[in-house]
């Protein structure tokens, strides 16, 4: 029975020693492993979409491959309602190997500030989970995730449309001026219209104007509108149906009361 | 009386054999525990904890070691063997928590999954245990076979 025994313990010393040595450099290879996040960039595609797009690049320098690596963003409101997700999955780094990856990120502006005006007129954090897991030597899972908030400025914050200002435009018209304004506390510009439809009382159409509007970035925009009324239609009392139409987004109808 | 002397000097012998096995034993478990947490040095800093864990097993390890040896050719050596197997698995079982190791260092949070390396020393350490519970029933008959005949 000696015999027997002494295998047992000749073959679990064997293993014992490959496990450990096999653990050990794994977990030690990690110091050769490099992350480079670049600067992350934002921009506006054709398509409505706002494009989050962050550049790695990894230089695997450790003894074993990297093995299902993942990154994930999501973005979540206040409220923590997901707006986005996404992830970027690499099957294989190779060791020796540098890798660059790009992790693009797009958001529906349209349907986002469609659905949600208060991302339009409020300004408001949203919280970023962003999450990185590999599998070192591909064997041992290993992930990484925190949370970070960002802020989120209104493109149409402190939209306020003034007092309705009327005279008399000619013998059948009366010229209603009315000043609207808001500061663009967004990452990107603002360029489009705004069209405005005067309504009276009893729900009836009485005017409608429209303006160009070129707001850039961290800038308050005041502008006023001219729509001509029917001097029989004179506005004392009703709602206003404001549209939004820019190169980012659609909105409408905002329906503002007056008189 | 000179066969006394003799018996006591192998005596002597034999206690000063097995405590410097003893020792080169303890000292090479020391040497590959000091050359293995050089190693691991970069995730010690991560990880809160691990530098204690692996100092803590590799203690009751070592004592463990000696005792055994010092009582080497006893049933006690035998007893030793298969608490030091039980006490690997117990002490990977706890101190990995099921295989889920997790850290939060500056606000991110790290989670390493060694499941597969704790099943893989599990079994290991099974198998060592098995290997010390043949020990201890081949001494036991070993002992019993000499007064059968």
């Amino acid at each position: 029975m000696r015999i027997p025994i002494r295998m047992i313990g000749i073959v679990t010393t064997f293993f014992w020693i490959f496990l450990i040595a096999f653990f050990v450099s794994a977990v030690y290879s990690v110091k050769d492993l490099q992350f480079d996040f670049g600067e992350p960039q934002i921009s506006v595609t054709s398509d409505k979409e706002i494009l989050f797009s962050l550049p790695i690049t990894i230089v695997n320098k450790g003894y074993y491959n990297i093995g299902a690596f993942n990154l994930t963003t999501k973005v979540f409101d206040e409220n923590g309602f997901a707006i986005a997700h996404h992830s970027t999955f690499v099957p294989v780094i190779e060791r020796g190997v540098k890798k660059t990856l790009s992790h693009n990120m797009t958001i529906d502006a349209d349907g986002l500030l469609q659905s949600e005006q208060e991302y339009l007129f409020n300004d408001t954090e949203l919280t970023i989970n962003q999450m990185v897991g590999m599998k070192l030597a591909e064997a041992i899972p290993v992930q990484a995730s925190t949370n970070f908030s960002m802020p989120w400025g209104a493109p149409l914050y402190n939209f306020t449309v003034g007092e309705i200002k009327c005279e008399l435009y000619n013998a059948t018209h009366v010229k209603a001026t009315v000043v609207i304004s808001f500061e663009n506390h967004a990452f990107f510009d603002l360029t489009g219209r705004i069209q405005m439809y005067m309504y009276n009382g009893g729900n009836e159409l009485i005017g409608e104007g429209q303006k160009a509007i070129e707001a850039p970035q961290n800038s308050r925009y005041e502008s006023s509108m001219e729509l001509y009324v029917s001097i029989t239609e004179k506005p004392e009392n009703g709602y206003m149906e404001i549209y939004f139409l820019t190169s980012l987004f659609s909105y409408g109808p905002l329906v503002i009361p007056y008189g | 009386m000179v066969e006394a002397d003799k018996s006591v000097k192998d005596r002597l012998r034999g206690i000063t054999g097995r405590a410097l096995k003893a020792t080169v034993k303890a000292l090479i478990f020391y040497a590959i525990y000091l050359a293995i947490s050089t190693f691991l040095t970069p995730v010690s800093g991560v990880i809160p904890g691990l530098q204690q864990i692996i100092e803590t097993f590799v203690m009751v390890y070592i004592f463990l070691v000696v005792v055994g040896e010092i009582l080497s050719g006893t049933i006690f050596q035998q007893l030793f063997n298969v608490a030091r197997a039980l006490f690997v698995v117990v002490y990977l079982l706890f101190s990995l928590k099921g295989g889920t190791v997790s850290t939060t260092f500056q606000n991110v949070k790290l989670t390493l999954d060694l499941s597969l390396f704790l099943m893989a020393a599990s079994l290991l350490s099974l198998l060592g245990l098995a290997k010390s519970m043949f020990q201890a029933v081949n001494f036991l008959s070993e002992k019993a076979e000499p007064s059968r005949i």
